[in-house]
This record gives C-alpha cells, structure tokens and sequence, in this order.
C-alpha cells in the first residue's frame, strides 16, 4: 500500500491536485493501520468484535450483574468503615411479608389482565388497517396511530388524568347528559391505572399485529371460504393461528413493558392499586441501606418476568421471533 | 472511440491455477484444479450448477481464499493477496454499481482509491465512457439506466484500473433473451477492442460457444475438458462434455475392429464406423460413441457406400428444420438417433424409410 | 367479509383513533383555560400560560437541558448500535445469536428495573447522578433500537456491493465508509429521531438517573404531584407539538430515503 502511496504523491505533484481520498489513504498513519488489520482474517473480526463485545458485557450485563451482587449484601452504599457481608435476607424477606408478595401478585395479575384486553382492542384494529385499508392509505394511517405515541408517557398519562378526573371531560359529560348527579370518581382506582397503561402500550401491541396481519396472503381465507368456513370460522381456524407469532410478540412486549411502569401508577392509581414497581421504587428514596433489598426485589421481578414471557413465547410461537436471519 | 489505452497485452498465460482446492463444509467445490488461462483470449468456464466454476472465479479474485495450491498470477503468487490488492477486477452478477453514487463516479472509484490525480481521474473516466458509449450517462444516477446500460456501465468501472485480468460472474443472467443476444455481440466487441484477458462464467454453453476463444468445461469441481469451442462440439473428451454441449447421440456397441484410424463398432447388429482419438480401442470392448444430429445424414434411396436402413419413428417441426427421430433397422425397433431433416428430402421420403449414414470423423468414440 | 362486519371494524378503528386523540385534544384545550386549576367545564379563555411558558427561564432551560441529553445519548447510541449491527449483520459466527440478545436486553427489560440497575451501577462506577449518568443510562437503553433498525437496513445490502467495492481496491474499513453507510443512511435517519424521541419522553430513567436538575417529564411529573394547573398543559401542550413534528419529519424523509434500494441487474 506504501508504493502506491508513493506513487500517488509522485504523480499529484505532476497533476496538481489529488482527490480527497487519494490524500487520505497516502498518509502515513492509516497505511501502518492498514498493515495491522491485514494481518489475518481472525485479527480484522477480534477488531470489529472488540467494541460491541466489551459494550454489551459492560454496558448491558454489568448493570444486571451488579444488581444481583448487591441484593446479596447487607448493607450499599457502605458507609465509612463498614465492610459489608453477604447474606441472603433481602432475599427472604420478600417471602415473608404480605406487604410485599401481595403487589407482587396482584402487578402480574393485572398485567396479564390488560396484556388480554389490549390485545382485544387493537386485533380489531390491526384487522381493519391490514385488511380493509387500501395499501397506498395503510402508511398514512399508521402514521396517525403513531403520533400520539412520540409524545410521551408523562403527557399521556396526564392526559388521561384530565379526561378522567373528577372534574374531567368524561365526568363533564355524563352531567350535561344528566346521566349522573354528582361525579363518578374514576380516579385514582384499578379502572384508571388499566385505562392509562392501555392507552400507554397498545401500540406495542398493534405493530407486531399489524405486520402479522399484513403478511398473510388472503388466499388462505378464500380457500377457506372456498371449503365452507363462514366468517368467524375462517378467523378462528385460519387467520389467528397464523397470526400466533404477532400475538405472542405483541402480548410479551405489553407485558413486560406494563409491569416496568412507575409514573402512571404513582399518578392514576391510589393505595389500593399499588404496583410491585412502587413498592421496589420506595427501597431507593429513603436512606441508601435498603439498596440491597431494592436490588433483590428487583431481581426477583426481573427473573419473573423474564420466566413469564419466556414461557409464553415457547407455548405461542416457534421459538425466536425471527429477527435475526 | 475505438481501443482503450492501457498496458501492452501479455505474451504468456496470464494466471495459473496449480492444485487448487476449496473445501465448504462438507463439499468440495474446486478439486485440485490445474489451469492455465492464456493472455489476451475470451475464456468461458461453463458448467452446470455446482460444478464449481463460480468458485473458480471467486478465488481467482480473491473472494475466496484457496484450502490448497497456488494462484499465480502474471508470475506473482497471489494465493494469499486480498482482492483489493491484486490486479484482477470483476463484473459482478447483479453489477453491484453503488447507488447513491453517479455513473461517473462509479467508474471513477477505483482511481479515487488508487490515489490518482483529480484530472487524471476526470481523463480516463471520460475515456471509458466513450469507449463504452455511456457518454450522455455520466451523471446519471444507476437506477436511472436498463438492465444493458448499467451492464456497461459495470464493465467501464471494472476496466478503469487497467487490470491483468477481468472476470465476468453470469452478467447475462438476468437480460432477457433477444437483449442477452445483442449483449454478447457487444461483450465480443469489446474484448476485441481492449485486447485484455477476459474470464467468463456462465451455464448456457450455447452463450460459450459463441463468444469464447477457449471452454473450460467444469463437472463437481474438475475440469472435463479444456479447449476450443470447436474442439469440445466435435470432438468431445467424455460423455458429460458431449451432452453438456449440444445435442449429442450416444452410439454404444462393441469393437469389431481398427483399420487405418477408423474404428469399426458393432451397434446392435449394425456395423457403424467411428474414429477414437488418442487411443485405441480394444477388439471386442464396449465402447461409447457421440453423434452430433447434424452430422447424420440421410437419403432417400440406398447410397453407395456403407449406409444403413432405418425407419423415422417421430417428427418435431421447429420451423428452420425438423428433428426426426430414427429407430434403425428396415422396419425399424434398431438402435436409436436423432437427426435434422431437410424439407426437400422429406417430400422424397416413402412410408417413413430412410437410408442412414455419417462420416466416420464425425463419430468420435469417447475415452 | 360482510358489510355488517365490515361496517363494525370501520367503527372500531375510528373510535380507536378517537380514544387515542381526545385526551390530548382535552389536554391542548385545557391550556387555554382562565384559572389556576384544572377542570371542566372552561368558561373563560386565556392566552396567558402559552406566553408563561416561552417567559419561564426556568422550563426553557429544562427545555434544552432535555434537548442536550438526548443529542449526546443518540450520539453514542448510534456509533455503538451500528457497530453492533455491524458485527452480527453480515455472517455467522459462534455466539452471534447470543450476542444478539444481549445487545437487545435493555429493550425487553421492564423499565423500573432497568432504571433501578442502572443507578446501582452507577454507584459502582462512582458517576454521580446527574446529567452524564443520564446520558448513559439512555444510550444503553436505546442501542437495541439502533441495532434493530440498522440490521434492517443492513440485510437489504447484497454482499456484491461490498466485494465490487474490495476488488475496486478498498479494504474493509474504506469500503464500510464509503459503500456501507451511505447505504445505511435512512436508517441511520430514522434510528438518530427514534432514539432523540425516546430520550426525550423518558421518565423513569432520568427520574433515578436524574441530580437536582429535571428533565422534561420528571418536571411535569414533578409539577403533576403537588396539584395540576393549566401551566402544565402549556408546557405539555409544547412538547407535543413539538415532537409530533419530528417524528412526522422523521417518518416522511425515512420512507423518501428507504425507497433507494440497490439496482440490481434486472
């Protein structure tokens, strides 16, 4: 690569000026970089490999590593002078108290609950917007789905504070209509806290069945019409069968991104609705030594979860969600 | 613009492939190949799917790194010599011309990594577009061009940098077949024109004998047979060249004899005559022979000479000529052949009868 | 399909599209409202909180303080998806389907969670909680995305274009520059708006990951606690607006620029 370097130099300074990349690649420095990756195939891949290896370990796996570190310490940040010691309390203390396993229990009871019923609102959606929509009109109405999500889940959630609240627009209706006298509180319960994440996740819901839906080809519903199904025959034993994969990928998303949420609880929801997310949350906002139990309730969330949808996954779908070729 | 300015062709073979091997997997794609491509010709690896010649060109290129043997080439030992570095450029199937990149530029690429001057640069780009009639394209985008017109422009970009060598993988797969033709008149032109060596893959042996100086025929990663496309029509190595390659009868008997270089077989009770090159057939060994169909000829009456009865079975009437099928024997249920009938031997044919016979050259019995 | 079907998914979509954009009608709405709290019915109409809102030093610098974050966090998180798209894009290697999860673990991760790991973490690594360990904590989260949308993009490259550009004398590093990544461009486009989006809506990590300063959401999060008014569905009302128009910028030059796929030879 040298020579032609030299080469070029020679003939710039006949021709006057060299291209751009003609100047970069004579430079001394990228040759000697040059040299070092063309020492052999398996040192050119450890170079590419190096970054996102040393990244996914640090950056991705770290922070969980950690986390299961410290749920089996008795005390972090340690203070000054203290040697921490490992114990398994923190584990065991969430087996212990009711006030503990009880929204535990009752977060993955209602995120199932609304993974179910997000997953029946938007199918119908996805249907039309698959099926009945011309092509050229799909996009642009997807684009219009899409616009309220780029928002975000704070505004969101307050917007629904706002349709919902003692004095919100739902409440203002039903008293115009002279439905009711005085307001219904819908704030602040179950109803509410379901309304706000539904709002929040059908859209993780509806893509994957939107591009479920889209791939089928509609000549497995006509042939089964053509072999006497009816309507809801060809939906039950054609379409949602082959659909499976969209389901279980929209249904694990939802779930697994409803159990994660904080604000909307904290902000729709009252004490009666307190999620496992909460009552994790609050060993991190008073003094630094309930780290430790933090850390274990949130992994033994984590492992849940993960155990959950996992299981979910191999009962719907193939195995592997076909992302990676 | 008629020739391209670029080094003076070579006098010797420009590559060699000694004892070349390339293993996938389970499979052996090239087999200890051993070739020599000479400087300045048309050279078509032709072959069925599989049968290695990709392979070939690939390592030839330096796409794939050969398990064992050498590449030389130009007297340099490239085996180990990354494509970027070896003065080998190759028109690629699909042509892989960069989208976001103008004609010109595209051509331009491999003189910008060069290091060569800015008018240096702008000089031969011009050049090959006029060479290659592309004039008016230069700032076109590809997706703007046809299927042949963004062929050419490939060409032009693999021939920028002047290289000892250019490789063709299939470029004419994916034309149409009236396009296909122009394309390989034009293929033709041009490597008359630059004078470079030029290796071509392709499966469709009529497109090899059309446009090579040399063939080599490959089967499961060997070379069947390597010479001119003259040579491997008429004169076939083995039974898989001479049905890869035309249409071909297999004459199988046993040997009566050999006189004077003409080969005398018995083919089921008939006496038909042949010529084994290169060898000799053994008395009372069973031999193959190929036929070409147009090299049967047939009368209407007996001849003089050594022709033979035979009864046409069926017809095929493509137009130009009609295909026959021919069962030997008076009444037929002999041996087998397909020919070429002309229309005015057909009006003179009776119920069916023909009189068979061919030169004893054309029968060339297979090692 | 009949009608009567066909006529009751129609109405289903649109009372779903309904669902989804009345309460941020509302919310605009209630901006314009004369009067410290929030409620309905509005008799009286004002101006007044829109023009707080441009006035508060305080929001705008919360403004661009979002702003800053999410610039940085996409930057990082863009060099490290594509590279990790990189990596497990092209061919097989041992690993590659584990490395493939792991490098999209942040995204199946339930956010809480995520939030509270990667605080612990940044004990460890002494980062104080603040606007770097913000920074960070987005751009670990947001590398799968990246990684998805570049592998995407990168499985539609034939390998040709790469060896045309190798056997045009550039070694891998030259030819990633100047073949791979203009071709990657509208994903790239695409990835840098869908990360800056994320970054910038997300809550519950720079609410653990967060100093004294407050990002946008934590703000009105904050706001939202100590009693609603109709400041916040200004500031609200803002943000809307303002990332609606990214993201519709966003979709329009992506799909413009993704229509540029390679020509092949037919």
């Amino acid at each position: 690569m040298s020579g032609a370097a030299e080469r070029a130099v020679a003939r710039a300074s006949a021709d006057g000026r060299r291209s751009r990349w003609g100047s970069l690649l004579g430079s001394g420095l990228y040759g000697r970089l040059d040299a070092a990756l063309a020492v052999s195939p398996t040192r050119r891949f450890a170079l590419l490999a190096a970054v996102p290896v040393l990244w996914v370990l640090i950056a991705h796996v770290g922070p969980i590593v950690q986390m299961l570190h410290v749920s089996f310490l008795d005390a972090y940040p340690p203070s000054v002078g203290q040697v921490p010691a490992y114990t398994f309390e923190n584990w065991t203390s969430f087996f212990g108290e009711r006030i503990f396993i009880m929204p535990f229990l009752r977060t993955l009871v209602f995120a199932t609950t609304l993974t179910f019923a997000t997953l029946v609102i938007t199918y119908p959606v996805a249907y039309f917007l698959a099926r009945h929509v011309k092509r050229e009109n799909q996009m642009l109405l997807l684009l219009l789905l899409l616009i309220p999500f780029w928002v975000g889940e704070i505004v969101r959630t307050f917007a629904i504070m706002i349709l919902l609240g003692n004095t919100g627009a739902v409440n203002l209706l039903l008293s115009w209509a002279g439905l009711v006298e005085r307001p219904i509180p819908f704030m602040y319960t179950r109803f509410s806290l379901g309304i706000g994440i539904v709002y929040l996740t059908s859209l993780y819901m509806l893509l994957p069945l939107y591009s479920a839906l889209e791939k089928l080809p509609s000549s497995y519903a006509e042939a089964a019409a053509d072999l006497g199904a009816g309507a809801w025959t060809r939906f039950r034993r054609v379409t949602l069968p082959l659909t499976r994969e969209g389901i279980a990928s929209g249904c694990t998303l939802v779930f697994l991104i409803s159990t994660g949420y904080y604000a909307t609880p904290v902000l729709l929801g009252g004490p009666s609705t307190t999620v496992f997310a909460e009552t994790v949350a609050g060993f991190f906002h008073v003094a630094g030594d309930q780290w430790p139990v933090g850390a274990a309730f949130s992994c033994i969330m984590l492992m849940t979860t993960l155990a959950l949808a996992g299981i979910f996954i191999r009962l719907m779908g193939r195995g592997g969600t076909g992302l990676l070729k | 613009m008629n020739t391209l300015p670029g080094r003076a062709p070579m006098e010797h073979a420009v590559v060699r492939l000694e004892h070349v091997s390339k293993r996938f997997g389970d499979t052996l794609a090239v087999d200890d190949l051993d070739l020599s491509v000479p400087s300045g010709q048309f050279v078509s690896f032709l072959g069925p799917s599989g049968c290695g010649k990709s392979t070939t060109l690939r390592l030839l290129g330096g796409f794939e790194r050969a398990d064992r043997g050498r590449i030389v080439l130009d007297g340099e030992d490239v085996t180990d010599i990354p494509p970027n570095r070896r003065d080998v450029n190759m028109v690629f199937q699909d042509y892989a011309l960069f989208p976001h990149l103008t004609v010109a530029r595209n051509i331009a690429f491999g003189l910008e990594l060069k290091g060569e001057g800015r008018a240096a640069i702008e000089r031969r780009t011009a050049e090959l577009l006029a060479f290659l009639e592309l004039g008016e394209f230069g700032e076109r985008k590809p997706d703007e061009l046809s299927g042949g017109q963004r062929q050419r422009v490939a060409l032009a970009r693999a021939l920028a940098r002047d290289p000892k060598l250019l490789l063709l993988d299939e470029p004419l797969g994916a034309l149409d077949a009236r396009l296909r033709a122009q394309v390989q008149l034009e293929l033709k032109d041009i490597h008359r024109r630059t004078g470079k060596t030029f290796v071509f893959v392709t499966h469709d042996q009529e497109e090899a004998l059309t446009m090579s100086d040399r063939i080599v025929v490959m089967n499961e990663g060997r070379i069947e047979q390597d010479g001119t496309p003259e040579e491997l029509y008429l004169r076939p190595a083995s039974r898989f060249v001479a049905s890869f390659v035309g249409e071909t009868n297999f004459v199988e008997g046993t040997v009566r004899g050999t006189d004077g270089g003409v080969t005398t077989i018995d083919w089921h009770g008939i006496d038909v005559r042949g010529v084994a090159r290169g060898f000799t057939p053994l008395e009372n060994e069973p031999v193959t022979g190929a036929l070409r169909p147009e090299s049967v000829v047939l009368h209407a009456e007996k001849p003089p000479g050594g022709a033979f009865p035979g009864r046409i079975a069926s017809r095929l009437f493509k137009g130009s000529r009609t295909t026959v099928s021919l069962e030997a024997g008076p009444a037929g249920g002999g041996g087998r052949l397909l020919a070429y009938l002309e229309p005015e031997l057909a009006e003179r044919i009776e119920e069916d009868r023909v009189w068979i016979d061919w030169r004893a050259e054309r029968l060339s019995i297979l090692p | 399909m009949t009608r009567w079907t066909r006529v009751t998914m129609s109405v289903i979509f649109w009372a779903f599209v309904v669902y989804l954009f009345v309460p941020l009608v509302l919310m605009i709405l209630m901006g314009f409202k004369d009067s410290k709290f929030i409620g309905f019915p509005i008799r009286s109409w004002t101006l007044e909180w829109y023009v707080d809102v441009f006035r508060d030093t305080e929001v705008l610098g919360v403004f661009l303080y979002s702003a800053a974050i999410a610039l940085a966090s996409t930057a990082i998180s863009l060099v490290i998806g594509t590279w990790c798209a990189v990596l497990i894009g092209p061919r097989r290697f041992v690993g590659r389907a584990a490395l493939f999860a792991l490098v999209c673990l942040p995204a199946v991760i339930p956010g809480i969670i995520s939030a509270i790991a990667l605080r612990i973490y940044a004990r460890l690594l002494e980062i104080e909680p603040g606007m770097l360990a913000i920074v960070l904590g987005h751009a670990v989260h947001n590398v799968p995305f990246v990684a998805l949308v570049v592998l995407a993009r990168l499985a539609t490259l034939p390998a040709s274009h790469v060896e045309a550009a190798r056997d045009l004398g550039a070694d891998e590093i030259v030819a990633f520059f100047r073949v791979t990544v203009p071709y990657l461009r509208p994903a790239l486009i695409g990835a840098s708006v869908f990360c800056m989006l994320l970054s910038f809506d997300d809550f519950i990590r720079s609410f653990f990951l967060g100093g004294y300063q407050p990002t946008l959401p934590v703000l009105i999060f904050a706001k939202l606690r100590s009693g609603m008014s109709p400041e916040i569905n200004a500031i609200s009302t803002v943000v809307l607006v303002l990332t609606a128009v990214l993201g519709l910028w966003a979709e329009r030059s992506s799909r413009r620029l993704a229509r540029t796929k390679p020509s092949g030879a037919a």
